[in-house]
């Protein structure tokens, strides 16, 4: 059985719960049999440690969920088991994010390319730090920090 | 008088064999050229009756009314970089627009076009085979678009060749069985019923053609003008170049006056397809004062089946691969084989 | 030699609908495998946002799914106005419903008339786009954009309609009936039209709903989920219309039901024009009290139906003048994501017809 540590039951037009992720699979699956979806995957970075909100989404009762999860390591379990949907939603937040989600096989990055440093959307990512893409001829893409090198 | 005897009488001081040399170099271009204006005038034609369809306005830039829309586009293609893929098999990619464009110009050299008031008849080509010529030299097609397909090593080349050669060689037996239906049904006379001895070449089968033979034989004209339209890759058997999945098929790594040239090659083919379509099954230059006007009854049938085609184009997706193989070789090819038995009945007992 | 071709469609591709690639694993010409990159679009619009003050963002969301401006717009603003307790009177509402539905025809016709170029059917491509242009003139009369029209602002909208947009509007819905009826037309009694699509691109529901797919992908799989019906913003609870939905699963379902849709929307856009109260099209307050400097506290997860589907948009503020995090859910991210599903064991030209039904849009997928 798995603890709730927070129940918000009207924010923003939807329930939030927060659990605590060694939690997250168990209560997961438990959503699963009632009918939820996942809808999207979102993370946070609150500077010291990261939130991860799940949107879940119940076609049948048309109610929309949040379960929030709290990480201070980056790590969180995977839900591709669960649906295929977290397969791409947890490679844009691996991508964007650094969330790393354990078990998911697949854990590349989906929307920058697969050498790119840093994770965009953490709080402390250089922005001033230009990165440039190229690609060779076998189609994969090259990043480099020189800008000669870069299209 | 005929137009080649008058030029051969122009030049009769050089010898006869100079003469007749000549006359038939400038016949054949005095047609080319022909052909060439004719032809960029269709594709006007075509560009504004494509416009008018889809609510829009056309060429009306380059000229009166974009009349040299076309001239421009030539200038265009020619004045364009050739940019060549560095992964390439040198010969058999600067051959294969040749092959192509040659195929459907030569074809136009093989066609009886009747004869027109001052010039007389305008044909080049004066064989008792030109029917089996010109079935020989389309099957050159092929090659042509295989040599493009393989000679750059891209895969989309690749599948649009493959396509291509599919295509030809799917259509090219129910033609050529519908074409032996007529065959067999010129070599009797109509009114007659004695045996004629014309009836392989194009301008025989004219001359034996008192009724279209499209009256007779509907069905042969129908399969005879599909194939026709699908081998010179139109809209709906577009699938060689279909520019949605295979980008332009093999000639994806074409540009400039190269592409042009397969541009021209194919198109050409369409037009060259109407004119075989007019000769087989409409009469071709039959009609009253044939010797006056001949030229020009062929000459509008021709572009009356070429508009049909072009309506075609515009109104109709694109078929899918395996459906028009299937067309070739499940309806078309039964359908034909019947037919040439109609064909053969017809002319032993209906006639 | 291997018995597969690899056949890279893309990123530039004359019927993939913008820069994206499928690296495809064929079998002579039979799909065995696709493997779908995306990314070449991305601009990071979500870390943009986290830099700008609320009312800069808008014009980021226009260019998400830049065929559908105005929804892309909704879902952001009112997600805003939920997170800053900013209300729009009502007037306002009732011309971001107008202009929502206006834009969703839009979106519907660029779709269908790339759906009909993916197949090579020329024609159906000016038929829609002439529609298009008469939208898009509307929108230029209210907005000053043809497409990025940021239009839709903290608050209200831009601009009030006056008399002549909303008499253009009218004239639209009476002319766009029957051209809508043409345009179906040009496609359903084509023999090759159901030849390519009658049992192209199976999406059973169970699937559907795993992947996360949601709008006509969804609807045409037989589920009928539309955020309008269930979960009603603006006043889409106070005008009648229907949500269609399909069971042919494929994309002859589909197509007939996005024309459906498309009736449907110009049924909203009449019932709205005739709805249309007097009043303020812009909250006043929001206007004083410095409406570019607005603070938001709080979380909040919007959700309005674009073109594509579910759009639903993550804001979080910490009480100062910008956000503190801007998530996207794209529907359009989802609904490529179930393409290899789909195309598997099809053929190569089977792979374009299913894109160009889905009718995706790249810079949402990117963002």
């Amino acid at each position: 059985m798995y603890n709730i540590i927070a129940d918000e039951k009207d924010k923003g037009g939807m329930r939030v719960i927060t659990l605590d992720k060694k939690d997250l699979i168990e209560a997961m699956t438990e959503f699963k049999s009632q009918g939820y979806y996942l809808s999207s995957i979102t993370g946070v970075d609150m500077k010291d440690h990261l939130e991860v909100i799940y949107h879940l989404h119940n076609f049948d009762k048309n109610e929309y969920l949040g379960v929030k999860v709290l990480t201070y390591d980056s790590k969180v379990p995977s839900l591709v088991g669960l649906w295929k949907a977290a397969d791409w939603d947890e490679r844009e937040q691996y991508d964007l994010m650094g969330i790393i989600f354990e078990g998911h096989e697949n854990l590349r990055r989906i929307l920058l390319p697969d050498e790119w440093v840093g994770h965009p959307l953490r709080k402390d990512y250089d922005l001033k730090k230009v990165q440039y893409v190229s690609m060779d001829s076998e189609g994969n893409e090259h990043v480099s920090f020189d800008e000669r090198e870069g299209w | 008088m005929n137009l080649l005897i008058r030029i051969h009488d122009w030049f009769s001081f050089l010898g006869p064999g100079v003469s007749y040399g000549i006359a038939y170099l400038l016949e054949t271009i005095f047609i080319l050229i022909f052909v060439g204006i004719s032809f960029m005038a269709l594709i006007y034609v075509f560009r504004k009756y494509m416009a008018r369809i889809q609510l829009r306005i056309g060429p009306n830039r380059v000229g009166k009314y974009g009349l040299l829309q076309v001239v421009a586009d030539a200038f265009k293609l020619i004045g364009k970089e050739s940019i060549l893929p560095a992964n390439r098999d040198d010969l058999a990619y600067r051959l294969a627009p040749l092959i192509i464009m040659m195929t459907t110009m030569v074809s136009f050299v093989i066609i009886p076009y009747g004869s027109l008031a001052y010039f007389g008849s305008l044909t080049i080509t004066h064989s008792d085979v030109t029917l089996v010529l010109l079935f020989g030299v389309l099957s050159l097609l092929p090659i042509g678009e295989i040599l493009a397909g393989i000679s750059t090593k891209s895969n989309y080349a690749l599948l649009g060749a493959l396509r291509g050669v599919a295509k030809d060689v799917s259509f090219e037996v129910p033609m050529l069985i519908s074409a032996l239906a007529i065959i067999m049904i010129s070599s009797r006379s109509f009114i007659t019923g004695a045996q004629t001895y014309n009836s392989l070449s194009l301008a025989g089968i004219v001359e034996n053609q008192v009724i279209p033979y499209g009256i007779i034989d509907p069905l042969g004209l129908l399969i005879f003008y599909i194939s026709m339209v699908a081998r010179a890759s139109f809209t709906p058997f577009d699938l060689a170049e279909s520019d949605s999945e295979l980008i332009t098929g093999y000639t994806t790594e074409y540009s400039g006056m190269r592409f042009g040239l397969f541009y021209i090659g194919l198109f050409g083919m369409v037009y060259l397809g109407s004119f075989f379509v007019s000769i087989l099954y409409l009469g071709a230059y039959n009609g009253p004062a044939s010797s006056d006007l001949g030229f020009i009854y062929l000459f509008i049938k021709t572009i009356i089946l070429v508009l049909i085609a072009f309506l075609a184009w515009v109104s109709l997706p694109r078929i899918r691969v395996d459906k028009f193989v299937n067309l070739g070789w499940k309806y078309l090819l039964p359908i034909s084989i019947i037919n040439l038995v109609y064909a053969g009945l017809f002319v032993l007992y209906i006639r | 030699m291997s018995r597969y071709t690899v056949l890279n469609l893309g990123p530039v591709h004359p019927s993939i609908h913008g820069i994206l690639r499928f690296r495809v694993k064929l079998n002579e010409e039979i799909i065995e495998d696709v493997d779908i990159t995306i990314g070449f679009l991305h601009r990071n619009a979500e870390k943009i946002c986290e830099l700008n003050i609320y009312a800069n963002n808008i014009i980021y969301f226009d260019r998400m799914d830049y065929l559908d401006a105005m929804n892309m717009e909704l879902g952001y603003v009112t997600a805003v106005e939920k997170l800053t307790g900013i209300e729009a009177p009502e007037r306002a509402q009732w011309i971001r419903m107008i202009m929502a539905e206006l834009n969703r025809l839009a979106a519907r016709l660029v779709g269908l008339g790339a759906f009909g170029l993916d197949m090579g059917m020329l024609t159906p491509f000016f038929h829609c786009f002439a529609e298009r242009e008469k939208i898009q003139k509307i929108f230029v009369e209210a907005s000053g954009g043809r497409q990025e029209v940021n239009y839709i602002s903290i608050g209200g909208v831009y601009q009030d309609f006056n008399e002549k947009i909303i008499n253009d509007i009218r004239e639209f819905s009476k002319n766009f009936k029957k051209r809508l009826e043409d345009i179906y037309n040009m496609f359903i009694h084509s023999e090759i039209f159901w030849q390519r699509n009658d049992g192209i691109g199976i999406l059973e529901p169970d699937v559907a709903l795993d992947y996360g797919v949601t709008g006509p992908l969804l609807r045409g799989s037989g589920i009928a989920y539309d955020v309008r019906k269930d979960a009603p913003y603006l006043f889409y609870d106070k005008v009648n219309f229907d949500v269609p939905i399909s069971h042919r699963k494929d994309n002859i379902g589909r197509f007939v039901l996005k024309i459906e849709e498309m009736r449907q929307s110009i049924r909203i856009i009449d019932q709205c024009l005739d709805k249309i109260p007097d009043g303020p099209y812009f909250n006043n307050k929001a206007k004083k009290s410095l409406m570019l400097r607005v603070k938001g506290d709080g979380e909040v997860f919007s959700r309005v139906e674009s073109d594509n589907g579910e759009f639903g948009v993550y804001v979080r503020g910490d009480n100062t003048v910008k956000p503190y995090r801007v998530h996207v859910r794209s529907p359009a991210f989802k609904n490529i994501s179930v393409v290899p599903v789909m195309a598997r064991g099809l053929m190569i030209a089977d792979l374009i017809v299913i894109i160009g039904s889905i009718d995706t849009v790249i810079g949402e997928i990117d963002r």
